[in-house]
């Protein structure tokens, strides 16, 4: 909750980009030029296709490009008369490039070359163009350069015939097991965002996409504030009422945020709840005093389920902390930390050992903080679980969320310490205590890590911190910006070397790895520890065990 | 540094060279402090400059008796343990050889009354007794053991091995045994202990040349088609054994990436860009990496161990030794992958050489395992958080025997409660705590 807020500059300089757009927009058309030339077959489409973004400025400077009525005649192979076939065959391979490109340039959108290519078989696509396909594209023609890399940047689309290539490719890159899991491609910019979403969820999805707003319980009272601004700024439409539109108008917001990163257990019961207060509201209240009671909701939600939650949890959980005690905990979880405080402010004498874990090394900011309020802190790395789980006493771990079955759903690499915990060496068990705010209990069921997962970019794995430039092609093709500044203190292992590199001499193995056949990265963000690695819950209504789980959540949620 | 080394980063390599040029006495004083600065690391590295070390002690030590040499051997071989106690290969190498050496003494006092009938039986192997003994034997020399070893089946097969009447007269893991040789007529068999004992150790130095390619030729009864195995470290042994298995079949590594103290070279291993190190000397330079051989890497932190041990087959490691209860200290983050198998019912193969066996019992854990640099860990730029914390840097692990499922060396497969056998096959009691 403390790294929350705080825009980034960078987010700030989005979104004069994209209030650039809105108010320019230049050719509402733009993407429809892009795709390919309508006559050739699909090989030679291919090339020709390529020969055009080779021959024609791509990066043009000039915003407004007359792209509409850009002749396709230009192209010799127009002339030439084709079979019904093949035109089925070519009208068929356009689809499915145009698919791909509208994708990417949703998801990429100013990530820079899906500038259009000019002079295109404009009229080989029907003018019905998606608006906010409209924005992403027009945003990347009119961007003089690429946005600062970020975390998860998509590769640079290029043309339809090398998109396809490309996804394929990408589908390489696919851990086959986790395909379920790869379904939505993270969004990279605010680019293509409708205009339906609200600035503060802009900002908020900016901060979300980054981790720079990361936990399960700080996504949601961020989401939760940043609703209650949406709602704040928010005015009935005529002739609907504000229980029926807005609940439309909020699931814009959300789906929005669910393209940023997809949504956490928290999150979506703390909407559960309040879609279910705005269809309760009396649809004859006024506007006014409706959005003060919902807003007036909102607030004793955070406060009920998440503020006043945390402590009462802090206070029993430090209770459990005893003097001499080596406490071991895995990442950084807020609640864990407050425990700790806790724990430590009432005098108590013990030792905290923290697991940290690649990449986003969530347990340092932990170490900080806890260092720095006095406690003995002690800090390595999942390798060295082991060696810190010898002398521990006890554990303390945070949650994502609790399934039904009982199963601790947590930051990857919270199970091995739980097991580690479990299976010592000198045969001695270790209390494995989770804390957990009721708002994270779920009604899903997992077995393993594999049904229920997230997976982040697996760029991020690299050791170096510029994932844009390893993506683009072509140095000259796209400038590459400084990296941005590194707000989370040192998330990453040191870079080698200085990070304005180009790509091609970079000196990491794995640099190259998207052009690598048979190398795939995976980058799973949690696991699921079994319920009989875990011996107590604490949350907000007391302690439970694992099993009890889906008996409070039927409680919580049917209150 | 010796003079002759500066060119090269000091390691194996630099080792071996300054070994032909200096005294004997410039040679055991840099290993020393090769292996007290760390900077020869391998158990393999390791093991191959003990190795030619003590066959140059050895040809240096003008001496036939063979009491003497093993003084000799003794002497430095303590004084090499002491710089690293942890490297055990180190102490192994060493009790191998004080064990030739006691074999050939022994040998020769019963050649002495069964010289004439061994003679004819050893006949065919008149070309092996011209071999100089102190010219290493080279890299192609397998074929040549080969034949050796189909041309006197009874005492090199397995079989004969374990039910040899007294193993303490033989030494089983180097098949071409030298023994026979000594009997050869032409040979004055009691005034030649030298010449068998550095035949003896140039089969040692053999033997860690191709133990990889040996253990390799075991992969195709272990991984099948379409396995999910997972692996750990970039170790050598495993990569070879997993493309050995790759030039038949199709399965797929998850790769864990040993954070941070070896991910570099995890990386370079799976993208195949490995420099060839200094310790990694030509063999395995120009080995393609196993996605070249169509084979699906997946890379994943350590952390996603347990999150994908349900999907995973096999889990083969690498170990840097291997105890006699069975147990093995490898890198850090081995144990709980271990454990995490076999809370998943997944079984862990380890493969690793006869000569990382150790005849020492972990008595007490901690003393094996090796704390390394923290800054890998909490790199310096975090500097108020270094000052404030304890940052832990283990290197390796211990794991427990009852988490390893099978160990494949040069030998074969084995059951980890069989190991105690290879132990006392391989080293002579005296040589334990020598």
């Amino acid at each position: 909750m403390n790294r929350k807020l705080g825009l980034r500059r960078s987010v700030g300089r989005l979104w004069h980009h994209f209030f650039f757009h809105k108010m320019t927009e230049p050719s509402e058309l733009a993407p429809t030029a892009q795709v390919s030339n309508p006559a050739s077959s699909p090989p030679e489409q291919a090339q020709s296709a390529t020969e055009n973004s080779q021959t024609l400025p791509i990066r043009d400077s000039k915003p407004t490009q007359p792209t509409k009525d850009a002749p396709a005649s230009t192209d010799g192979a127009t002339e030439k008369p084709l079979s019904p076939a093949e035109l089925k065959k070519k009208a068929k391979a356009d689809k499915a490039a145009r698919r791909i490109q509208e994708k990417l340039a949703k998801e990429g959108g100013a990530t820079g070359s899906t500038a259009p290519t000019p002079g295109v078989g404009a009229q080989a696509r029907p003018p019905t163009t998606p608006k906010k396909d409209a924005n992403g594209a027009a945003s990347a023609q009119k961007g003089p350069r690429a946005p600062p890399p970020r975390r998860g940047s998509g590769p640079l689309a290029q043309t339809g015939s090398v998109l396809v290539e490309q996804k394929k490719k990408k589908d390489d890159k696919k851990v086959a097991v986790f395909g379920h899991l790869y379904g939505q491609q993270r969004r990279v910019t605010v680019a293509g965002a409708t205009k339906e979403v609200h600035h503060a969820i802009l900002a908020l999805g900016m901060q979300l996409m980054d981790y720079t707003i990361c936990g399960s319980s700080a996504r949601c009272v961020a989401t939760l504030i940043a609703f209650k601004r949406v709602i704040e700024s928010y005015t009935t439409p005529l002739g609907t009422s504000l229980a029926r539109h807005l609940t439309t108008h909020l699931s814009y917001q959300i789906t929005y945020l669910s393209t940023c990163r997809p949504l956490s257990i928290s999150q979506g019961n703390a909407i559960r709840a309040l879609k279910l207060f705005i269809a309760g509201i009396d649809p004859s209240t006024p506007e006014a005093s409706a959005k003060t009671s919902l807003c007036e909701y909102i607030d004793s939600f955070i406060r009920e389920k998440i503020t006043v939650a945390d402590q009462v949890i802090a206070d029993s959980a430090a209770q459990k902390v005893q003097d001499g005690d080596v406490i071991v905990t895995f990442a950084g979880s807020s609640i864990v930390k407050q425990t700790l405080l806790l724990a430590h402010q009432q005098g108590k004498r013990f030792r905290v050992s923290i697991i940290d874990s690649r990449p986003l090394f969530e347990g340092k900011s932990l170490a900080r903080d806890l260092a720095k309020c006095g406690l003995d802190v002690q800090y390595s790395l999942v390798h060295a679980i082991t060696h810190a789980i010898k002398d521990a006493t006890k554990v303390f771990l945070g949650a994502h969320a609790m399934t039904s079955n009982g199963g601790l759903y947590s930051r990857v690499g919270t199970a091995l310490v739980a097991m580690s915990a479990k299976e010592r060496a000198s045969g001695v068990e270790i209390p494995v205590i989770v804390c957990c705010e009721t708002i994270k209990f779920t009604d899903r069921v997992a077995l393993d890590s594999i049904v229920v997962n997230e997976i982040a970019d697996a760029n991020e794995l690299l050791p170096m911190s510029t994932p844009v430039s390893l993506v683009v092609r072509n140095p000259a093709d796209a400038y590459v910006p400084p990296p941005p500044e590194n707000k989370k203190g040192g998330n990453r292992a040191p870079a080698p070397e200085p990070p304005v590199v180009p790509h091609n001499n970079s000196s990491s193995p794995l640099a190259n790895w998207h052009n690598t056949p048979n190398l795939q990265l995976l980058n799973i963000m949690y696991d699921v520890t079994p319920a009989e690695y875990v011996d107590m819950v604490i949350t907000e209504m007391g302690s439970l065990p694992p099993s009890a789980v889906p008996i409070v959540h039927r409680m919580v949620t049917n209150l | 540094m010796p003079s002759s080394s500066l060119a090269l980063t000091p390691g194996l390599g630099s080792f071996l060279k300054c070994l032909k040029t200096n005294p004997i006495d410039t040679s055991i004083e840099t290993l020393i402090s090769l292996l007290k600065r760390r900077q020869i690391r391998h158990s393999r590295s390791c093991a191959t400059a003990t190795a030619y070390l003590l066959r140059s002690v050895i040809s240096a030590c003008r001496t036939a008796d063979s009491a003497k040499l093993i003084e000799r051997v003794q002497s430095v071989g303590r004084r090499l343990m002491a710089a690293q106690p942890r490297e055990m290969v180190v102490g192994n190498i060493v009790r191998r050889v004080l064990g030739l050496i006691r074999d050939e003494a022994e040998d020769d006092r019963d050649a002495e009354f069964a010289l004439s009938d061994i003679g004819s039986e050893s006949q065919p192997q008149t070309p092996r007794a011209y071999d100089d003994p102190s010219v290493p034997l080279d890299r192609d020399s397998p074929s040549f053991r080969s034949d050796d070893r189909s041309s006197r089946p009874p005492l090199t097969s397995m079989f004969s091995l374990l039910s040899h009447p007294e193993p303490e007269n033989s030494l089983p893991s180097t098949p071409g045994s030298s023994s026979p040789i000594g009997r050869f007529p032409g040979h004055a068999p009691s005034k030649d202990v030298r010449a068998e004992v550095l035949e003896g150790i140039g089969e040692i130095i053999d033997e860690l040349g191709q133990v990889d390619d040996q253990i390799a030729a075991y992969a195709l009864d272990h991984i099948h088609s379409n396995e999910i195995i997972l692996t750990h470290t970039s170790s050598t042994t495993v990569q070879k054994f997993l493309l050995k298995a790759a030039a038949k079949r199709k399965f797929t590594v998850i790769h864990a990436e040993s954070y941070p103290n070896n991910h570099e070279a995890t990386h370079a291993t799976i993208s195949g860009s490995a420099v060839s190190d200094d310790d990694n000397i030509g063999l395995e330079a120009f080995q393609k990496p196993l996605i070249e051989h169509g084979i699906t890497v997946i890379l994943i932190p350590d952390s996603a161990v347990f999150a994908l041990m349900s999907r995973v087959n096999k889990v083969i490691l690498g170990t840097h030794s291997v105890l006699a209860n069975g147990g093995l200290v490898a890198a850090a983050g081995t144990r709980v992958i271990a454990r995490a198998a076999k809370v998943h019912q997944t079984p862990v193969v380890v493969v690793s050489g006869v000569y990382k066996l150790s005849p020492v019992y972990p008595f007490d854990f901690d003393s094996l395992i090796e704390y390394g640099d923290p800054s890998k860990v909490l790199p310096y730029e975090e500097g108020d958080l270094v000052d404030l914390v304890d940052v832990q840097n283990p290197i390796y692990d211990y794991v427990p025997a009852e988490l390893v499922d099978l160990y494949i060396t040069n030998l074969g497969g084995h059951a980890p409660s069989y190991l105690y056998r290879i132990v006392s096959d391989h080293y002579r009691k005296e040589d334990i705590s020598f």
